[in-house]
């Protein structure tokens, strides 16, 4: 019996390794801060597995992290609140502009995709905090790779691509030695299969799109979406190899149980009508903030934000 | 009595065996979700209980297979093949090589062996530092009388603004002497999957819906650079039109812009589209190609919820049209009351049949049909 643990340790070795080193991180919230996440007892510390019953609120970052970035001090190219309410099975997802001029919970005022190169998940999360008024209960944060080499581990997504997205002039930072370098990206339109690659093509061009980032955020929810949908197959026995797949490119506050809690809690979501995808599109924000940054119509948006995050 | 030194012996035995027993089994337990597609070559289709009509051309992974007496052939190398289309007489294949930064339409013989390359989209070497240089064609198609090749092709463009519009060209001459059929709309991805019928031609045109969604329309347009007419509307979001051998209807995707996708039949009179009927509904579904003989519908769709995509067959029963059952005549003359209801003919539900299980075929390349 105790072989048998050992062959079972054994295998779940390098899994539970890198989700220990990748998950369950502790949020450091840089000064001053309005909001004190550490004094604030987060449902990702509880070390039950139980199932989850209340509602939550997780902050998705997506990154650049290739080498024109030093160290953690990249920019959140993506940023999507998600709301989860189990008792009703209903999920809303809404994009934040990545480009949209707010205070910063580090100080001055700047993009809200620069809140994470200041000071880490935990300033990105109390930005969002501080401007939206939202309370936060975990963080997951994704570098481009991460993206790319989770989809692939998955084994692909479907998905029905809107239209084409063409693109001269999208850098090849991934697997080029320049990382300032550019590649053509074509992917077609309508009902496909993606591997990593060209999904985080997909997501990540902007310029072939007249909605620019509102464009691609509306692709990287249909992504989300599709990533959940293949997610729903996994059992634990995938664990390991996943971890392994993904590597250092994932990053999340929620604790190993929770995340065991989680899984058969995004399979019960089966009905994508109760998906609601929110975009920050005009009226809610407008396109001439200082440096090329869009201003935000708090007006219209704290109302919109209080209804689907109470 | 078994001695303590064999049954030590046994016992480390036992403990050798069954760590790493454990360690296996547990792998053998995973989802098998991420297992690359096999090659189509590797494993027969279905093709013991039905063997498709004549011989159907279908990519994966930057190969072509044709598929004939319920066998795949490999016709080229995984290099970038995709999009085989056929000419009028099938002696050839029209299909799409797609490199890193551009695609060029090749004409190659029925086994697969490449007869003449027709575009030349590589950027010239002195301009090869700038990636806008390059050029993309899609979806060629050949007209009927095999003297004017189709396509969608990336020109005009400007700087970011990159749509494909749809290009005819003359078959055995060069882009310069093509003609510029459509005017794609900016930032959309622009005019796709030319369909040669008569009197012009059918495409998909990827523009704004009034609600400022990106959504795909069929159009039909009979002049270059004309207008033409749009033949769905922007809520229906279809594409990927397939037209009857007959000529009378046209297949379609339809998605009604959700992340599900219909398979539709509507019948054609050369100018607009009549009453949709969704034949396949509520999962995704690509690419519809009419057999030949008109004896059903071959479709790529995944074998699995979120899995790549298989090839099946809808046979004509399923979707075409049914006739009214006549009213039950009542015995013994004339009638001064209601009629009776006729009587209703035995439901007998037609169901797509999977062709293959573990392949993963290009959604996004029609594939071609030869009788």
């Amino acid at each position: 019996m105790l072989s048998s643990v050992a062959g079972g340790l054994a295998y779940f070795l390098p899994a539970a390794q890198l989700a220990l080193d990748s998950t369950g991180q502790v949020i450091r919230v840089p000064t001053p801060s309005p909001t004190d996440l550490l004094t604030s007892p987060a449902p990702s510390q509880s070390p039950s597995s139980s199932p989850i019953t209340g509602a939550f609120t997780v902050l998705l970052l997506g990154s650049d992290d290739d080498s024109k970035f030093i160290g953690d001090h990249v920019l959140t190219q993506s940023m999507i609140l998600v709301r989860v309410v189990p008792s009703t099975k209903q999920v809303t997802m809404l994009s934040i502009p990545r480009d949209l001029y707010v205070p910063l919970s580090t100080g001055g005022f700047g993009k809200i995709d620069g809140a994470y190169s200041y000071g880490g998940a935990g300033a990105a999360i109390a930005t969002v905090q501080q401007d939206f008024g939202v309370h936060i209960n975990d963080y997951i944060w994704v570098g481009l790779l991460g993206l790319v080499k989770l989809i692939d581990a998955i084994g692909g997504i479907d998905v029905v691509t809107s239209h084409p997205v063409m693109d001269d002039y999208y850098p090849a930072d991934i697997y080029s030695s320049w990382p300032y370098d550019y590649e053509r990206v074509a992917v077609l339109g309508g009902p496909q299969h993606l591997d990593g690659l060209h999904a985080m093509q997909y997501v990540r061009s902007r310029h072939g799109d007249l909605q620019s980032d509102f464009g691609r955020s509306q692709r990287q929810q249909q992504v989300l979406m599709a990533i959940r949908q293949k997610a729903t197959q996994l059992s634990p026995e995938d664990l390991p190899g996943l971890t392994k797949a993904i590597g250092g490119e994932l990053k999340t506050s929620i604790g190993l149980s929770r995340v065991a809690a989680l899984l058969p809690l995004a399979a019960s979501f089966d009905n994508p009508d109760q998906i609601r995808q929110i975009i920050l599109l005009p009226p809610y924000t407008h396109g001439d903030g200082p440096g090329g940054s869009i201003r935000a119509n708090w007006g219209l948006i704290l109302p919109l934000v209080h209804q689907y995050f109470p | 009595m078994i001695s303590r030194f064999v049954l030590g012996a046994a016992l480390a035995l036992l403990m050798l065996v069954c760590g790493p027993l454990t360690f296996v089994y547990l792998g053998t337990k995973t989802s098998k979700i991420s297992v690359p597609p096999a090659k189509p070559t590797s494993a027969s289709p279905r093709a013991q209980a039905l063997t498709l009509p004549g011989t159907l051309y279908l990519a994966q992974s930057g190969a072509i297979y044709s598929l004939a007496a319920g066998r795949f052939h490999q016709l080229t190398p995984e290099a970038g093949w995709t999009q085989p289309s056929l000419s009028s007489d099938g002696s050839s294949i029209i299909a799409v090589k797609q490199a890193a930064l551009y695609s060029d339409v090749y004409v190659l013989n029925r086994f697969g062996t490449v007869v003449r390359k027709v575009t030349s989209n590589a950027a010239p070497p002195r301009l090869a530092y700038d990636t806008g240089q390059n050029h993309w064609s899609f979806y060629p198609r050949l007209s009927a009388d095999g003297k004017t090749l189709w396509m969608a092709y990336d020109k005009p463009k400007f700087d970011y603004d990159v749509v494909l519009s749809i290009w005819a060209m003359p078959f055995g001459g060069t882009i310069t002497q093509g003609k510029l059929w459509t005017n794609a709309a900016d930032y959309t991805g622009g005019d796709v999957q030319p369909v040669p019928v008569s009197g012009g031609v059918i495409y998909t045109k990827y523009d704004y819906g009034p609600d400022e969604k990106l959504v795909g329309r069929l159009w039909f347009t009979n002049r270059a650079y004309a207008p033409g007419k749009a033949l769905t509307t922007p809520g229906e979001d279809c594409r990927n039109p397939a037209v009857s051998p007959d000529g009378t209807q046209i297949a379609m995707i339809c998605t009604y812009e959700k992340q599900l996708s219909y398979l539709t039949v509507a019948s054609w009179n050369g100018s607009t589209l009549g009453a949709r009927k969704n034949i396949i509904t509520n999962q995704l579904v690509a690419q519809p190609t009419w057999a030949p003989d008109g004896s059903g519908i071959a479709y790529l769709a995944p074998g699995v919820a979120a899995g790549p995509f298989q090839l099946w067959w809808l046979p004509r029963a399923a979707y075409a049209p049914v006739p009214t059952p006549a009213p039950t005549p009542t015995p013994g003359g004339p009638h001064n009351g209601p009629l009776p209801s006729p009587s209703a003919a035995p439901a007998v539900v037609i169901r797509p049949i999977q062709m293959t299980t573990n392949n993963g075929f290009d959604a996004t390349s029609p594939p071609a049909w030869r009788g």
